[in-house]
């Protein structure tokens, strides 16, 4: 944003072109820098660690990549997830984020800079932040100018919603797909201004990193067709979108089936159909265009038609015929959730119960981009008021985001760039319109632009003007920052609360439980728990799991939710069914940490009785006749009495939490238990952590006989 | 036939030979007058100090005397020392003795001869481990822990013992059943016996005692010191280290609850323990695989630095832990040079918790890169492992690593050892050198790729935008 104001401000013994190039690399590295530095705030408050539940799944892999190597990890079974099932790793996970830490970390190990693995997967993130500030000044330079590449540059790199997903530690697939994606859209400008095989093959390249990293490459691949076609409608397909698109489609698909997560997809899925027809379309549309040069117009309007309703019958009836018979996979549930919000949460409870599959609502919007919000229907104006097929695309990219981010929160992180991209081609439009004025003019004997000298107080406005842009943009600043360390950066594997006296009091009950497991208990141990969990288990504790955040088995999972819900005696069947050893449950009741079991316990129930073999499961059994959910003596019997509120409250009525209140008084739900006076039948309590956040119960052997 | 006898005695002589095994035969002239030993059993170890009245009722002066361990518990002997009447080590060698296959011996050198029909006294120090053997194996959370031991009731000697004395200390007045041979004595937490005389040598009589003992059974399972020098001012101490509480195993559920409310449950639990630093140790760290353990408090003292370790988890009966530890100390302290020879003197193992006892120790030595005839000088035997390369920041032929690994250490091995070392101190330049080149050939390639134009064809129109 400062590149207009500073270029005339002469620097000794450079010439402004290198003045330029000097001030346009300070800005662009800083930027960079800035982008890294600001993402650090978890491990300068708290240490070099993993955050959340997806992240340490892929630390898990990325370690066991390191180690054993790449066949290995491609044909990796692991029988630590799903018992008994298990899961075939290799083919079920988009490899790009561990291959690219293993490659950084085999290049560091080769140079004898002995770094860590997790070090390298704890700033991964913020490394690729980096590189998508970098990219993204390339990209917006491509659509407007450098100058609006370096607002853009400076704006995405601290910007709230793509921060949430790549700060140090939460090392997960977005973190490098943002990148991914930005060099692709990067790339297929480049080939569309050009035209050139070079371009469209790196974009293909581009892409197939993209889909090897993560399930989002859906959206481009749906949208550059989308982009093809638009620019068919406007009149602008040229032959240099036809090289790039005919180029990008033929490589990009080949590779992307290389993925073997991906496999067949490409060329049968419904996803994917958009993409294909695009591609038929650009080779009927070219030809099209080369019969027109050659035939008479009358001829041509013929066999023009002739030829279309032949071809949309067979293709129709081709279509239909591959639905049935399966080739063509129906639309998955995420995806029908994408256009139609309600969609999920009246048909799939699992997909409903993520937070991040919430709609987003209005106030995140602000919370997450803050000052783009207004900016960027201003950038709009800008790109069409001077429409290339580079501003479509801008526009297609940002107009579909925004529908995508209000439908689904965690793709505000898809919008997020094109929000600083379309922002920043708006911040320095405005700029470079404003700040010209405010230079005492040159008095030029100009007869043309006499008229436009007329405005009063231009100078003044302009100078109001961008006083105005610059506060917001100071804004953005300290909003950015706040909500960076605030929101955004604790790891949630340790927590930390103010005591009374203001010291720190840390909560590290989660480790203390998985290493407990880890040391204390036989090494073949299968451990049942809710599924959030999973995934930190396998990685932390190197315990058999049976079910885990890769949802794939609905009643796999619905039967851990069923043992959850139902009395001792019926839950003790299906354990034993299960082989679990050892069972895990999150309570919050005695430090009020909301987040735990018995708050995500109606999700169980759900989940639990959405299969046939726990029909018997249902959800107003659990609320009281007033339809409450109360853990008090008020509450439903059947959830007083299930296991999961046995094992949540087991010994916790003789506690005294807070002062003034009676024993057994939960201070996430604010009410002193129901149930007080009960003993566990078929489980012992194994462990429980010091404030009582994680306990682990041991499943009993089986009565001997005769005793 | 007779050659072939001949040779296998032969052989069977090269082979004691080759073994370097030392064997002694035992004196007739000397007498043991007077033995006042001391058994303390109030920790996890068994500590036994003896004082010792030697009598030489021979001709010739004696140099050396037998010291043995009886078949049962030397296994368990973690540690042997003799110091004589001005509290000076005296120097020991294994040994053995005819026909005395199962007992093992060491040859206790004196300072000065003892001359007939005159005494010497000298004080032998003995540490056993695992000699405690927690009885039941399996206790509740509630339940205190039982212990039994099982000794000697006669200091076992070699030699004819006029009179002794043995005092048990048990620190406790909970004592199930102890061994009652006349005369004996108890009270006050210990149990006293003797004096019996004329007991003649190699008598062993079972002495069992089955008390009560809740301090902390802790056992290091394995610890791995790695010592990294840098010529630069620093040493890095780097401990890896496994605990295992091998007291009574924890028998049924654990109970938070109890646990919170009482402070006397648990009672043979570890909530934590102190690990003693040394006193310039800084930037101290302590943590395991899932990262910080945020339990633990530091306070600097005159001359050490406590650490109040907390594991995680408290350590019941059969639960085990692992973390890793490591600091940093001034190399000044520890690092001598004249010229280019250097002398290291660090302990071979440091202070882990109060009465430690260690199964496995390996300690490893990394050395600046560059440096060679490397000496090593430990004090007590340890088995040496094959030296091998390190690879770390700006290495390029690797820094030398020296190992070496002992089982069963107690806080008594806690000595220096000797590692001379030659090292050309201008190898010091080379590290900061290959930074600086490093730079320079990338401003370099910077200057050509910016000054020359690579490319195969001229742009017809020099493209401006």
């Amino acid at each position: 944003m400062t590149v207009e104001t500073h270029t005339k401000a002469k620097l000794p013994h450079l010439s402004s072109d290198k003045q330029l190039t000097f001030i346009k690399l300070a800005v662009l590295s800083m930027a960079a820098i800035l982008s890294f530095a600001t993402r650090l705030f978890s491990v300068l408050r708290f240490e070099s660690v993993i955050h959340e539940f997806d992240p340490y799944f892929n630390y898990r892999t990325t370690r066991y990549l390191t180690e054993e190597g790449f066949y290995k990890f491609h044909n990796w079974f692991d029988d630590r997830a799903w018992y008994p099932l298990g899961r075939i790793i290799g083919g079920t996970i988009y490899p790009g984020l561990m291959v690219t830490s293993a490659t950084l970390y085999n290049i560091m190990q080769f140079l004898n800079i002995t770094i860590d693995i997790r070090n390298v997967c704890v700033f991964l993130a913020p490394f690729f932040s980096s590189l998508t500030t970098i990219v993204t000044y390339l990209l917006t330079k491509e659509l407007k100018d450098e100058g609006a590449g370096l607002v853009a540059a400076a704006m995405i790199a601290i910007v709230p919603g793509y921060i949430s997903r790549s700060v140090a530690g939460s090392y997960d697939n977005e973190g490098i797909a943002i990148f991914c994606m930005l060099l692709t859209y990067y790339f297929w400008i480049k080939a569309v201004n050009t035209g050139t095989i070079l371009w469209a093959t790196m974009t293909a390249l581009a892409y197939f990193y993209m889909v090897s990293s993560w399930g989002g490459y859906v959206f481009l691949i749906n949208l550059i067709p989308l982009h093809v076609l638009a620019l068919m409608m406007l009149g602008r397909f040229s032959a240099r979108v036809y090289v790039a698109y005919s180029t990008l489609y033929c490589v990009g698909t080949i590779l992307s089936m290389q993925i073997s997560f991906v496999g067949f997809q490409p060329v049968q899925s419904s996803e994917h159909m958009l993409a294909l027809g695009t591609f038929g379309l650009c080779q009927l549309y070219a030809f099209a265009q080369y019969l027109r040069e050659r035939l008479s117009p009358a001829n041509f309007e013929l066999l023009f038609k002739a030829l279309l309703s032949t071809l949309l019958a067979t293709l129709g009836t081709a279509a239909v015929a591959l639905t049935v018979t399966g080739k063509i996979s129906p639309w998955t549930g995420r995806f029908y959730s994408l256009l139609d919000p309600s969609y999920a949460k009246n048909h799939i409870p699992i997909i409903a119960s993520v937070s991040e599959h919430q709609p987003t609502s209005w106030s995140s919007f602000y919370f997450d981009l803050q000052v783009l919000v207004f900016l960027f229907p201003a950038g709009l104006y800008f790109c069409f008021s001077k429409l290339t097929d580079a501003n479509i695309f801008i526009i297609l990219y940002g107009v579909l985001s925004i529908y995508f981010a209000g439908v689904m929160v965690r793709l505000m992180l898809v919008l997020a760039p094109v929000m600083c991209i379309v922002s920043g081609v708006a911040a320095s439009s405005l700029l470079s319109l404003h700040v010209k004025d405010i230079e005492p003019k040159v008095e030029k004997p100009d007869k043309k632009k006499k008229h436009e000298n007329n405005l009063v107080f231009r100078s003044e406005v302009g100078a109001l003007f961008v006083c105005v842009l610059g506060c917001l943009l100071t804004s953005y600043v300290f909003h950015c920052t706040w909500v960076t360390s605030e929101a955004y950066s604790s790891p949630s594997i340790v927590l930390s609360a103010r005591g009374h006296d203001g010291a720190r009091i840390i909560f590290d009950d989660f480790r203390e439980a998985y290493t407990w497991l880890k040391m204390n208990t036989p090494e073949d141990s299968k451990v049942m728990s809710w599924w959030d969990y999973g995934y930190q288990i396998t990685a932390m504790a190197n315990r058999t799991v049976i079910v885990d955040n890769n949802t794939w088995n609905n009643t796999h999972i619905s039967r851990v939710g069923q043992a959850m819900a139902s009395t001792e005696e019926k839950a003790y069947e299906i354990m034993r069914e299960l082989d679990v050893d050892y069972v895990l449950v999150i309570f919050g009741g005695l430090v009020g940490y909301s987040s735990d079991d018995i708050n995500k316990f109606l999700w169980m129930v759900r989940i639990g009785g959405s299969t046939d073999r726990g029909a018997h499961i249902k959800e107003a059994d659990y609320y009281t006749p007033a339809g409450e959910f109360r853990v008090d003596a008020d509450g439903s019997s059947t959830l007083l009495n299930c296991l999961m509120y046995k094992m949540s409250y087991y010994k916790f009525g003789l506690m005294y939490t807070e002062g003034g209140r009676p024993p057994g008084y939960d201070r996430v739900r604010s009410a002193e238990i129901g149930n007080k006076d009960f003993n566990l039948d078929v489980l012992e309590e194994a462990y429980t952590t010091e404030h009582w956040l994680v306990r682990i119960y041991k499943v009993k052997p089986l009565p001997n006989r005769g005793v | 036939m007779a050659k072939i006898q001949y040779s296998f005695i032969f052989f069977l002589y090269i082979i004691i030979k080759c073994n370097g095994v030392n064997v002694d035969i035992i004196s007739s002239d000397l007498k043991l007058k007077n033995v006042d030993r001391n058994i303390d059993i109030s920790s996890q170890l068994v500590k036994i100090t003896s004082k010792i009245t030697l009598e030489n009722t021979g001709r010739a002066p004696v140099k050396y005397f037998l010291y043995a361990a009886e078949s049962v518990t030397k296994d368990n002997l973690a540690f042997v020392g003799f110091k004589d009447n001005n509290n000076k080590d005296l120097r020991l060698v294994e040994t053995s003795v005819k026909g005395y296959d199962d007992v093992k011996f060491w040859r206790v050198e004196l300072k000065e001869a003892v001359n007939a029909a005159s005494t010497v006294v000298v004080m032998a120090e003995a540490v056993l481990t695992k000699a405690l053997l927690p009885y039941p194996t399996a206790i509740t959370q509630q339940e205190d822990q039982l212990v039994k031991f099982n000794g000697n009731l006669y200091f076992f000697s070699p030699y004819y013992v006029a009179s002794q004395k043995t005092t048990v200390i048990v620190n406790t007045k909970s004592v199930e059943s102890f061994t009652k041979v006349k005369p004996f004595s108890q009270q006050d937490g210990t149990i006293s016996y003797g004096p019996y005389s004329n007991i003649g040598p190699f008598t062993e009589k079972e002495l069992s005692i089955h008390y009560k003992n809740n301090s902390p059974f802790l056992t290091v399972t394995r610890i791995e010191r790695l010592i990294e020098v840098s010529h630069w001012g620093n040493i890095a101490v780097e401990e890896t280290i496994e605990i295992e509480h091998t007291g009574a195993k924890l028998k049924g559920p654990f109970s938070r609850y109890d646990y919170q409310q009482d402070h006397h449950s648990g009672p043979a639990s570890v909530r934590s323990y102190k690990t003693l630093l040394p006193a310039s140790a800084a930037d101290v760290y302590y943590r395991d695989t899932n990262g910080n353990i945020s339990t633990s408090n530091m306070k600097v003292k005159k001359d050490t630095v406590e650490l109040d370790l907390r594991p995680r988890y408290p350590l019941f009966g059969g639960w085990r832990t692992h973390y890793t530890l490591g600091y940093n100390v001034p190399s000044y302290e520890y690092l001598y040079h004249s010229g280019n020879e250097y002398l290291l003197k660090m302990r071979v193992i440091d202070h882990i918790f109060d009465d430690m006892q260690v199964d496995e120790l390996i300690t490893k030595i990394i050395l600046p890169e560059g440096s060679t005839n490397i000496k090593l000088n430990i004090p007590y035997p340890v088995s040496r492992l094959p030296d091998n390369l390190h690879y770390t920041y700006l290495d390029t032929k690797g820094r030398p690593v020296v190992s070496f690994t002992k089982r069963n250490v107690v806080e008594n091995h806690i000595q220096d050892f000797q590692l001379r070392y030659t090292f050309p101190r201008l190898l010091m330049l080379q590290e900061p050198l290959l930074v600086v080149g490093f730079l320079y050939m990338l401003f370099l390639c910077v200057i050509i790729y910016v000054r020359l134009d690579f490319s195969i064809h001229k742009a017809e129109h020099p493209h401006k935008d």
